[in-house]
């Protein structure tokens, strides 16, 4: 645990990198970064990342970490682009974010900056009002209406029933959740300029898209009628905008040595 | 509940600028990113388990069983009469049934 903690250049020690701006846009940096480092830059070229020291290379994840984070992407992200790193990454010196970060991945870096320009990412959920679901699942099936009077009266006695009863229920739950991912997909793929789909749990759809800023407001609007045609059906959640962190990815996972 | 009127759809829209739980945070910052082979990597092996955990198995007895539970609760006499009304004119009895349940769902993601 340091006592001291390095203003503005966290010299030979370890270093946590939050992300890549281009030089001269930097934003005003938020003094609390993860593990109460103080947020600084490193800059080479034309390019800056935005770091903070490490105390030491084993950091404990706290809530206040992850938070931190995301509050010094955020807070980039309000005034320039920002190519965000994945939480916890962590450099072993100020010479290696110079060198083997922004020198040796300039070019992919910038491509990267120029791709994310003027976009910002919108985290997208659409689950089913399960009750909503099934009452139309089983509206429409006299033969599942049957098996569940039968299930019922068997009591106890139907527990094969029931598993029966359910496999076919989940069965007709998951073919119309297949249909409604691709239809909502197809409905805002054309306002966007990628899409990074995470992988659903009990969600109908789970995704990040990146939409351009002046595109924000017709994405908007066909997430407002998707729900208003779905009548209650199902439930949309839209979160951001965000900065890019689904979408800065660089060709391979390497770097320069 | 006033809010229910039909052509409004705020209620099943939910925008936040910011993601504001756990699990919301960490769909934004965890493992998403650039990733590079860097120096050393945080460890977040207790975390990772937990939005793990979060996952629902769709295809297993449990499943089946809390499906067809949840299909022998439904008052099916009045499935035929609300599901109707709800399509044509969004009953609201059924609506703020399921706003209700959607802020139940929200509190205990595990389920």
């Amino acid at each position: 645990m340091s006592t001291t903690a390095p203003r503005e250049s966290p010299s030979a020690a370890a270093v946590y990198v939050y992300g890549v701006v281009a030089r001269g846009s930097e934003p005003a940096l938020a003094d609390d970064g993860v593990a109460g480092g103080t947020v600084g830059l490193v800059q080479h070229g034309d390019l800056a990342a935005l770091v903070s020291a490490m105390p030491s290379e084993q950091l404990r994840v706290r809530r206040r970490d992850l938070v931190s984070h995301l509050a010094v992407l955020e807070r980039a992200f309000a005034a320039t682009t920002i190519v965000p790193c994945s939480f916890g990454t962590v450099l072993a010196s100020e010479e290696a974010v110079r060198n083997g970060l922004l020198g040796a991945r300039g070019d992919e870096l910038h491509a990267l900056l120029r791709r994310l320009e003027g976009h910002v990412q919108l985290n997208v959920r659409a689950r089913y009002d399960e009750d909503v679901l099934l009452r139309q699942i089983v509206a429409g099936d006299t033969g599942l209406q049957r098996l569940s009077e039968r299930t019922v009266a068997l009591g106890e006695a139907g527990y094969y029933e029931r598993i029966r009863l359910g496999e076919l229920v989940a069965a007709a739950v998951a073919d119309r959740r297949a249909r409604e991912e691709q239809a909502l997909y197809a409905r805002l793929a054309p306002l966007a300029r990628e899409i990074a789909p995470d992988e659903a749990g009990d969600e109908v759809l789970k995704a990040s898209f990146l939409v351009a800023r002046n595109g924000l407001a017709g994405f908007d609007a066909e997430l407002e009628g998707i729900a208003a045609e779905q009548d209650g059906l199902l439930r949309l959640e839209s979160i951001g905008p965000l900065p890019p962190t689904a979408f800065a990815r660089l060709e391979e996972a390497r770097w320069g040595s | 509940m006033a809010i229910a009127t039909h052509g409004t759809s705020s209620n099943y829209l939910q925008r936040a600028p910011s993601p504001s739980g756990l699990a919301d945070v960490l769909d934004v910052i965890l493992d998403k990113g650039l990733v590079i082979d860097a120096y050393v990597r945080v460890s977040v092996i207790g975390i990772e388990l937990v939005t793990i955990d979060a996952r629902i198995v769709i295809a297993s007895v449990d499943t089946y069983l809390r499906f067809a539970e949840a299909v022998n609760r439904l008052d099916l006499t009045q499935t035929e009469a609300a599901g109707l009304k709800e399509l044509r004119d969004g009953g609201s009895d059924e609506k703020s049934k399921g706003v209700k349940e959607g802020v139940k769902e929200k509190v205990t993601p595990g389920k």
